[in-house]
């Protein structure tokens, strides 16, 4: 079994390792920190399915956020139901909403997609921002924390709740890394590298790629619903085309496809965001000077390159076997 | 208010002149999208460059008159040094890269707009032109919206005369239906692109800076008009100027009407009609190609 470990799940291995040794001895602000870090890694895996395995790429992906954590907050602050039901709820219902506009994003290609996702995405911002049940533009507070006091576990502990997100987060790598080996893994990315054989060999394009829209906005909706609770406090931001446009950068910084990368890509992004903070106010630059470098490099982000020097130059059997 | 006559017209100028911005803005993308395929969400950004830098000059200057006249050259010039720096080694890199880089791109210069003029909203305050209002069918309307109204009519018959009569416009005309063919027939398909992308700035610059005198402007403004632009252009048909134009009339309409008569739905509105317009006609109302 060892010996099948490749080198992403490697990566991954030696990433959240240092993540949850980084949680056991943390300070608050360095456990706040890794609970956002486990919030965007997990969100920003959930993209990685859309465009980097699929090759659907969404300027609207910020929405599903944004309504998992707006749907936890209606059901528990609102509605007054227990944070348990509501956690598996919201993810649920913002996966079946997903799966509606999924089925009509995915009626169209390549520029296409880009833009109407755009749209969608605005759309869900302006609703909730419009939306005084939902607070509009002044957020919604009061958000509870799930009560885990039956297991011993107290969640208003800033380190149990970011170990509790990093765990969710590895929990949500290990199920990607498994849906990726099966034969529907296999044909979303047959999908992405050329969608007219696949048609050819009888595979219902617009199912797979509809499912795996549903799939993406359920965990995109999973992580809204970790910030909601991680900040207690909730504005239409979350919804926003640029948190759409920072996981973007998240994921391609990291390498499109590689499932770890875009975690790298949360790490990174999350503390040069924290560090930049103190000396300028001009994150947005940083942002997209980063976005616009990776891209016009034309290279695969830092895992995507990393894995290629690990092919050249690692142990035999990784060149042997040609592949990460 | 609905019996009213007078709501219709003043209402019914109000989209038209919303309509003339998007259509200034919108022409550029649909003329440089057609010609290569190139998605420029950073058109948007340049609209903004062209308000801020208006306002600058008008402030300045104290006339507007010559913030009108320079603001859509300075915009090209930056146009164009996006083109030399960006624009032209992504020429190749397929639709997904010009997408993601452009994006990137409005970041950077949202950026630089928030360090140079700050987050706060600005508006010229004197030697503004055509002050004060007048009558339209016994409706007072103000006199500088018609003026907007007018120069988006005059740059549409310019442009409609530049494409359909001049040879340069026949080249255009040429790449935008098959670059290739075009090519082979002696066009020189990248100059005419650099041409029709200088004009589409310059255009987007013009839009930002008659804007000014009639919209607070601020840092950040080109986000919100990209949206309803990009709509226009896919209503419209990548790569028609006539499209450009019908488009952004009915964007025009759409959102204006929307605000007053639906509030909490206008935002949603615009939306819809995009995803309507990708779902029953995807190549838009004036496909230029087949």
């Amino acid at each position: 079994m060892l010996t099948r470990l490749s080198f992403r799940d490697g990566v991954a291995g030696l990433v959240f390792l240092g993540l949850l040794a980084f949680a056991a001895q943390a300070e608050y602000f360095g456990l706040e920190l890794l609970a956002e870090i486990a919030i965007f890694a997990i969100l920003a895996m959930s993209l990685d399915l859309l465009a980097g395995v699929t090759g659907l790429v969404s300027l609207g992906h910020a929405a599903f956020f944004g309504l998992g954590a707006y749907g936890f907050a209606l059901l528990t602050v609102l509605l007054g139901w227990p944070p348990g039901l509501a956690l598996m709820v919201a993810p649920l219902a913002t996966g079946v909403l997903a799966l509606v506009v999924g089925a009509i994003v995915t009626r169209v290609r390549g520029i296409f997609f880009i833009m109407i996702t755009l749209a969608f995405g605005e759309m869900g911002h302006e609703f909730v921002f419009q939306n005084r049940a939902l607070g509009g533009d002044d957020g919604l507070a009061g958000i509870p924390r799930l009560d885990l006091s039956a297991l011993g576990l107290d969640l208003a502990d800033p380190r149990v709740f970011a170990v509790t997100a990093l765990l969710l987060a590895l929990l949500v790598y290990l199920a990607l890394a498994w849906l990726l080996a099966t034969p529907y893994g296999k044909a979303l990315a047959g999908i992405h590298s050329n969608e007219q054989r696949m048609r050819a060999l009888g595979l219902p394009v617009r199912a797979y790629k509809t499912s795996a829209f549903a799939l993406a906005g359920a965990i995109a909706g999973l992580a809204g619903v970790l910030a909601a609770q991680h900040t207690q406090f909730i504005t239409p931001q979350l919804l926003h085309w640029t948190t759409s446009g920072e996981i973007l950068v998240m994921v391609i910084l990291g390498g499109l496809a590689t499932l770890v990368g875009p975690v790298v890509g949360a790490i990174l992004l999350t503390l040069l965001r924290h560090e930049l903070s103190n000396y300028t106010d001009y994150w947005g630059l940083w942002l997209g000077l980063f976005l616009i470098l990776v891209v016009v490099s034309g290279r695969n982000g830092i895992v995507g390159v990393a894995g290629q020097l690990w092919r050249r130059w690692g142990p035999r059997r990784a060149r042997a076997r040609g592949h990460a | 208010m609905l019996a009213d006559p007078g709501f219709w017209l003043v209402q019914g100028l109000n989209s038209l002149q919303l309509a003339m911005l998007l259509f200034l803005l919108s022409v550029g993308l649909t003329v440089i999208f057609g010609l290569m395929n190139f998605v420029n969400l950073a058109h948007g950004s340049l609209y903004a460059l062209g308000a801020l830098i208006g306002y600058s000059i008008g402030q300045w200057s104290g006339s507007f008159w010559l913030a009108f006249a320079t603001a859509p050259l300075v915009v090209a010039a930056i146009g164009a040094l996006l083109y030399a720096t960006l624009i032209d080694r992504l020429r190749f890199a397929g639709p997904m890269n010009q997408v993601l880089v452009t994006f990137g791109l409005i970041f950077v210069l949202i950026d630089v707009q928030r360090y140079l003029w700050g987050s706060d909203q600005l508006g010229l305050t004197s030697g503004l032109p055509f002050p004060g209002s007048v009558e339209v069918l016994g409706e007072p309307y103000p006199a500088y919206r018609l003026f907007i109204i007018a120069v988006g009519l005059g740059v549409f018959a310019l442009l409609y005369f530049w494409l359909e009569r001049t040879r340069l416009g026949a080249e255009i005309r040429a790449g935008v239906d098959d670059a290739e063919t075009a090519r082979c027939l002696g066009i020189d398909v990248d100059r005419t692109f650099f041409l029709v992308f200088l004009v589409g700035c310059a255009l987007a610059g013009l839009a930002g800076v008659i804007a000014l005198p009639a919209f607070p402007v601020e840092a950040g403004m080109g986000v919100s008009i990209l949206v309803p632009a990009l709509i226009v252009v896919v209503i419209g048909g990548l790569g028609s100027l006539k499209g450009a134009m019908v488009g952004a009339l009915l964007i025009g309409a759409t959102i204006t009407f929307g605000q007053v008569l639906v509030p909490a739905f206008a935002g949603i509105l615009m939306h819809l009609l995009l995803i309507a317009a990708l779902l029953v006609k995807p190549e838009g109302l004036f496909p230029v190609r087949e």
